[in-house]
């Protein structure tokens, strides 16, 4: 697991959400880990079952699953929208678990923000009146929240629309609004819950590349809800992939490709097309003494799709530079076969 | 994905939440599966059948033929003189000595009186700003041009000239025709019965949100509080609450809460768990949450309680006068005992208008927008107010120089009753019925009746509750079998059956009629939607006015009884059908014209099927109306409970009433809750949910 | 709905006359025997025209001496139970055969008075209107009646002629038709209402009808009529089988000419408003004060309150003689 030295903004431990069956009805150990015979019971059922994980200070971890796999669940959980039966939440190094229904309010009202799957947008309000919602709740003045509401608007691009109802917007605006409104407070941490399932292709590609334009600017820490593993692949510093409630494994997008940690997570990137993943750095190979390198370089962030056609026209290794333009490593014509046709079938060695 | 703990999901999958479906009951909630439903219902016919023919050859014991039961007369045959005057089991003497000890020994008399106290106060303010007078603050009346300004500016500001013209044109209805000081007492009792419904439903509709509990014991009541007819339990308000104006209200007030408690529980239920997370991720309190996210996202379910409310209120205005309710309905009953058919009917259409000026201005305020960026002069943001104030100003002014604008005279003598007096003696010259009465009292009314009078009770209560082993389980089976068994208990079974089978024949004529009117009237956009508008217009229409007429056209007897029934019972089989029709998804059409159907074939292949389930609910909202309506019916003339809660009433027999109330609301109960139940496992299984 | 209404109803718009026949006195009440002048004495009203513009005459009357009124629009029935807890003060027409069960309930409870008697009497029995009688030779005499039964048959009643009785609940004579032989059925009608809806059809159809009503009515000013002449009543005719034409059973006989017509009040009334309640118990209508009252409100058109005020204008010797007199 990748963790950072600076404490991270979001540690959960040992967490366990099960329905149909209350905290003081379970054993735990010194751990924290809960007897899985409670499994058994009828009427009960575990969506979260002992997971642990940090996110860093702006970091897009995605947690990745398929449905009733827990994930949304989770991140519930990490908002306490839902009350988790067993475990630990640490929102900056404060107690999640321990706040009260005061803190917990004013803890949402200025650090959170959530987006929706299916938008959740206030039917009876216009889209300036759901984004200023927020701040209205934190009983901001009028022009101060017209005024930020409108900023909000131009952010997103819905410039013109303010006074639409939400009925009145095609879903790709609707979850602009949605965006926009979970922004409005200015949030440290952004949770968002499938933002992008309930929209069509070409919308939701936009919508993903909106996204990453925001977060490159906003540097917000996020949690990133999907089912969808391309997005994730495309978001995320790091994915966590959730099965039967549990983390399968949680690494960054080429380690998981690479390194796939259990069948479950395998079968996912069996599919995937590496070289849409993989990047220079994470397949090269080490440069060995007096190799003769093809003249132009690669960066080592490249991703393999951009430099395969490059790599595999050079019969000499072609070099690998990191920022500094260091030479860090080198790529061969055969790695990139090996890569783009040999090891679609199972996990790599390398 | 989100556990199935989730409750907002819960509600979502069932949204008509039913009486009291707690978690242990479900077990005992499926019937027989659809396949073998047949040889179900075969089995339950034959042990039916066995009782029924065990009956001639003495087979079966006296208790298991007839309980011991209260005496009746009959109004087509002779009279059956019954010797057998009591009941199995006191219920009635029951209830009347809990009533009194809870009102003269427990001291709840002194909340309700104090709450009729204010209510009365209440009243009497509001009437006062109304029409003048020297209760509440004493205060002259308005001109009448004051209140025609304000009726047209509001319908104006709140959606346009059609909204406008209505609402003055009702105002100037109610000038000209001489019914101002009546319409304006009906319009004071619901100025406060109104908003006092809302506020009492919304609250309970929240309370039973916010408590499983709550909802469990709550709604049972409201089932029954909505199913029992209003004479039975007029008795019960005045023991409590005294009389005079405020007890009309209170009667109202009672039968127009359930449906806003319903539509509120429906509405907050329905809510997308999401709009709820959002309100809490936006940092709500939850009173913030209740009041800006909640309340506000359930208000189409809201808003048709509002809805439900005013109507209900209009359709007491004429019940609650038999309380000591003035106003329309007080005039409107006057005028029928004198036999006043075309001023009754006048009053009618008053009640109408007033119905459809206030659904209209509720709805309109309701769909306001507000536009937030506006930064608008105070002139323009408040011009309709200002408007208001200027021409009520000037009403004031001008009422003050010609005195027709301040009150108009009673002696105008402007009405158009007696054209309506002409056409009803018209149509009872010229539509002779003889022949035809003849035929249905003779040949068919009488051998139903008497068919289910001969039926053994044992045999009627293996018929209902193998009916609802067969559609709900156990559950249901208990639950109807328990709501007949008081029936026979309280000793009213053969008044219930006679009442049962003119609710039943009624339904018959209902559906022969109504659903084939409903088909028609849904083929063309247009005449679907002249359909629905007459269907509201004849729901709020008094029904007691559609009485008399039947009597003079069919005179005293069943029959009569039985078509002025239909006549208030039909409109749920029209507008049902019509809605069934109109929901129907548009792909399933394209699909069977492609598959190059006639009309006929879409008819019967598509059309019926889909909508049969939303046909099956108007069908039993028309058994709810003729259950509703039959009591009323009793005052042409009938052996049935509601001719003895006439009788209870005249005795202020308050336990006598409740019981008989009781009886009708059970079996209204039960057959609500068998096709309900039937219809929503239809819906399901035709994925329309 | 109560037959009282509609009867009373029909009393008034026959406008037969009230007699006030009251023990002419000298005026004589003072300010003092009022009592609590501020606290309105309450008079409630029901749905048939005399009594609601008698009730205003005499809350108009009552004014004059120096009460306040009100007036609260009740139900006829319930309004006993209304008296007894002093919701109203008092009821000015307590028919005996609408409202003895009530009243009498009432009285058995406690809490309420028996104010005394008007003159105005009732009657109740099989009437038949003009239109009718023309019909059948011999009319409104009970033999000629049956001879005629023919004439009342309908599809439904097997050759019988069909007599349209009142809601059962107002009803005694069950068993006179067996008693005397009749070749008739009896049904019930639903209440008044239903009553003159039956006497409208048949009038419409020309159609013979034979229905039951009460004196005074409207019905008599509307189609004109008679009550169907029967045995004469008599104590013994329900008592005992012997007596009369049939030897084996009662109820061969007619109902008694006259039914009384009372006044009640709340029993705090004399205590708490006495000069007023001395004023009730004098107060007497005569079926002529009934049928003028309810000529001005139903043929003349008047308001209940305007056809108040004309009534007292023009009987000022009337009511002062229930004011003014002292004994």
């Amino acid at each position: 697991m990748n963790t950072t030295s600076l404490q991270p903004v979001i540690r959960c431990q040992t967490l366990y959400k099960i329905f149909g069956i209350t905290s003081d009805q379970l054993q735990k150990d010194s751990q924290g880990l809960i007897d899985p015979s409670y499994r058994d019971r009828q009427g009960v059922v575990t969506a979260v079952d002992n997971v642990s994980l940090d996110v860093s200070d702006g970091e897009l971890l995605v947690v990745m699953g398929l449905s009733g796999s827990g994930k949304s669940t989770l991140v519930r959980c990490l908002s306490r929208l839902i009350e988790p039966t067993s475990g630990s939440i640490e929102i900056e190094g404060n107690d999640l678990l321990a706040m009260s229904e005061k803190e917990l309010i004013e803890l949402r009202r200025n650090k959170m923000g959530m987006v929706f799957q299916n938008f959740a947008l206030l039917p009876h309000k216009t889209v300036l009146e759901n984004i200023a919602f927020p701040l209205q709740m934190r009983g901001m003045k009028r022009a101060e929240f017209v005024e930020r509401a409108m900023k909000m608007i131009a952010l997103v691009g819905l410039d013109e629309k303010e006074n639409s109802f939400p009925r009145e917007l095609s879903g790709g605006q609707q979850q602009r609004v949605g965006i926009a409104r979970s922004l409005a407070v200015e949030p440290d941490i952004w949770f968002l819950d499938e933002p992008f399932s309930a929209l069509d292709p070409l919308i939701r590609k936009e919508m993903q590349d909106e996204f990453l334009r925001l977060q490159s600017m906003l540097k917000k820490t996020i949690v990133f809800i999907t089912h969808d593993f391309d997005e994730a692949l495309k978001l995320a510093d790091r994915i966590a992939i959730m099965y039967h409630g549990n983390i399968e494994q949680i690494g960054r997008p080429e380690d998981i490709v690479l390194n796939p940690a259990t069948e479950y997570v395998a079968k996912f990137t069996s599919d995937v097309p590496r070289e849409k993943v993989l990047t220079a750095g994470s397949v090269m190979d080490e440069r060995k003494e007096q190799e003769a390198l093809a003249s132009k370089s690669v960066r080592i962030d490249d991703l393999v799709e951009t430099i395969a056609e490059y790599v595999l026209g050079q019969s000499i290794p072609v070099p690998v530079v990191d920022a500094q333009d260091q030479i860090v490593g080198v790529l061969h014509q055969a790695r990139m076969l090996e890569i783009l046709f040999h090891e679609r079938a199972g996990p790599s060695g390398s | 994905m989100r556990g199935p703990g989730h409750p907002a999901l819960e509600a979502t999958t069932t949204p008509f939440k039913e009486i009291s479906l707690s978690r242990m009951k479900d077990l005992l909630l499926k019937g027989l599966p659809p396949e073998q439903r047949a040889k179900g219902a075969l089995v339950l016919l034959a042990i039916v059948g066995v009782l029924i023919l065990a009956k001639p050859f003495n087979l079966i014991p006296d208790f298991l033929d007839e309980l011991p039961q209260h005496t009746y007369q009959s109004s087509i045959n002779k009279e059956i003189q019954e010797i057998k005057r009591t009941e199995l089991v006191p219920i009635g003497a029951a209830l009347e000595w809990t009533f009194y000890y809870l009102r003269d020994d427990l001291h709840v008399s002194v909340v309700t009186r104090f709450f009729s106290t204010s209510l009365k106060a209440l009243v009497d303010v509001v009437h006062n700003i109304l029409s003048g007078g020297r209760k509440g603050f004493g205060l002259d009346a308005p001109p009448w041009s004051a209140l025609l300004v304000i009726a047209l500016t509001l319908g104006y500001a709140l959606k346009g000239w059609r909204l406008s013209l209505l609402g003055g044109g009702t105002v100037c209805y109610f000038a000209i025709f001489g019914l101002w000081t009546y319409a304006m007492t009906t319009l004071a009792y619901l100025a406060v019965a109104v908003p006092i419904s809302i506020i009492i439903g919304l609250f309970l509709g929240i309370w039973c949100y916010k408590k499983k509990s709550v909802e469990v014991s709550i709604l049972p009541i409201l089932s029954v509080a909505q199913t029992m007819p209003h004479f039975a339990y007029l008795i019960a308000v005045v023991v409590f609450f005294g009389i005079g104006h405020q007890t009309g209200v209170i009667a109202t007030i009672i039968f127009a809460v359930p449906p806003m408690v319903r539509l509120t529980l429906l509405g907050l239920q329905t809510i997308s768990p999401e709009i709820v997370e959002a309100g809490k991720m936006a940092g709500c309190t939850s009173r913030q949450l209740l009041f800006r996210v909640q309340l506000p996202s359930a208000r189409n379910e809201i808003m048709i309680g509002i809805n439900q409310v005013i109507m209900q209120c209009l359709a007491m205005v004429v019940i609650a006068a038999f309380i000591g309710a003035d106003g329309l309905g007080f005039r409107l009953l006057h005028k029928l005992i004198a036999l006043k058919l075309g001023e009754c009917v006048e009053i009618g259409f008053a009640i109408v208008l007033l119905a459809l000026v206030l659904d209209g201005l509720s709805k309109a305020w309701a769909e306001k927008k507000r536009d937030y960026r506006a930064n608008l002069p105070f002139y323009r943001r408040y011009k309709y107010s200002i408007l208001l104030v200027v021409l009520v100003a000037i009403a004031y002014i001008l009422a003050s120089y010609f005195p027709i604008l301040n009150k108009i005279p009673r002696d105008l003598d402007i009405t158009y009753a007696k054209s309506w007096d002409g056409f009803i003696d018209w149509t009872v010259v010229n539509w002779q019925t003889r022949d035809f009465r003849y035929i249905m009292l003779v040949h068919i009314l009488t051998p139903l009746r008497d068919a289910l009078l001969f039926m053994p009770f044992i045999a009627i209560m293996v018929l209902v509750a193998g009916v609802g082993l067969l559609l709900g389980g156990y559950y249901s089976a208990l639950l109807t079998l328990g709501f007949l068994l008081f029936i026979a208990l309280a000793g009213w079974w053969d008044r219930a059956m006679i009442t049962l089978y003119m609710v039943l024949f009624s339904t018959f004529i209902c559906i022969v009629v109504g659903i084939p009117l409903g088909l028609w009237s849904a083929m063309r956009e247009k005449r679907a939607r002249t359909a629905l508008f007459w269907c509201d217009t004849f729901q709020t229409f008094p029904s007691f006015i559609y009485i008399i007429p039947a009597i003079m056209l069919f005179r005293v007897n069943d029959f009569t009884a039985i078509m002025a029934v239909v006549a208030y019972a039909m409109v749920p089989a029209v507008r049902y059908t019509v809605e069934g029709l109109k929901n129907i998804p548009p792909e399933l059409h394209e699909a069977v014209t492609m598959a190059g159907c006639n009309k006929r074939q879409r008819l019967l292949q598509l059309q019926l099927p889909v909508a049969l389930p939303h046909i099956m609910l108007g069908v039993n909202q028309t058994v709810m109306f003729a259950f509703s309506m039959v009591i009323i019916a009793a005052f042409v003339g009938t052996i049935d409970l509601g001719q003895s809660i006439f009788k209870a009433l005249s005795e202020t027999a308050l336990g006598k009433g409740v019981t008989l109330g009781l009886c009708v609301s059970f079996m209204a109960l039960t057959v609500d809750h068998l096709v309900v139940r039937w219809a929503r496992e239809r819906r399901r299984l035709l994925g329309l949910d | 709905m109560s037959r009282k209404f509609t009867k009373t109803l029909g009393a008034m718009v026959a406008g037969t006359m009230l007699a006030f026949g009251a023990s002419t006195g000298q005026a004589g009440t003072t300010t003092a025997a009022l009592g609590d002048v501020d606290d309105p004495i309450i008079i409630p009203v029901h749905n048939w025209s005399s009594q609601i513009a008698m009730s205003h005459a005499v809350g108009q009357l009552l004014e004059k001496i120096g009460y306040t009124v009100e007036y609260t629009t009740t139900d006829s029935q319930a309004v006993y139970e209304a008296l007894r807890v002093g919701d109203v003060t008092l009821e000015l027409e307590v028919w005996e055969g609408s409202f003895a069960t009530a009243f009498n309930a009432a009285l058995d409870k406690g809490g309420i008075l028996d104010a005394g008697t008007h003159d105005a009497v009732t009657r109740e029995e099989w009437w038949l209107p003009d239109f009718t009688i023309a019909k059948c030779p011999g009319l409104p005499d009970w033999e000629a009646l049956n001879a005629c039964a023919e004439m009342f048959a309908r599809p439904d009643s097997g050759g019988k002629g069909v007599y349209v009785d009142g809601p059962v609940e107002w009803l005694h004579d069950l068993d006179r038709i067996e008693a005397l032989g009749m070749n008739f059925i009896q049904i019930h009608a639903g209440g008044a209402a239903a009553l003159w809806a039956e006497l409208e059809s048949a009038a419409a159809n020309d159609e013979a009808v034979v229905v039951f009503n009460w004196s005074p009515n409207f019905t008599d000013a509307l189609y004109g009529g008679a009550f169907v002449e029967f045995p004469a009543f008599h104590d013994r005719c329900k008592t005992d089988a012997s007596w009369g034409i049939n030897p084996n059973m009662t109820s061969d006989c007619g109902s008694p000419a006259g039914g009384y017509l009372k006044k009640a009040a709340w029993d705090g009334m004399p205590r708490k408003w006495p000069a007023a309640y001395k004023a009730l118990t004098r107060i007497n209508f005569t079926t002529n004060m009934v049928g003028t009252m309810a000529m001005f409100v139903d043929v003349d058109e008047m308001e209940h309150a305007d056809a108040a005020a004309r009534w007292i204008e023009e009987n000022e010797e009337v009511w002062s003689a229930w004011l003014y007199a002292s004994q």
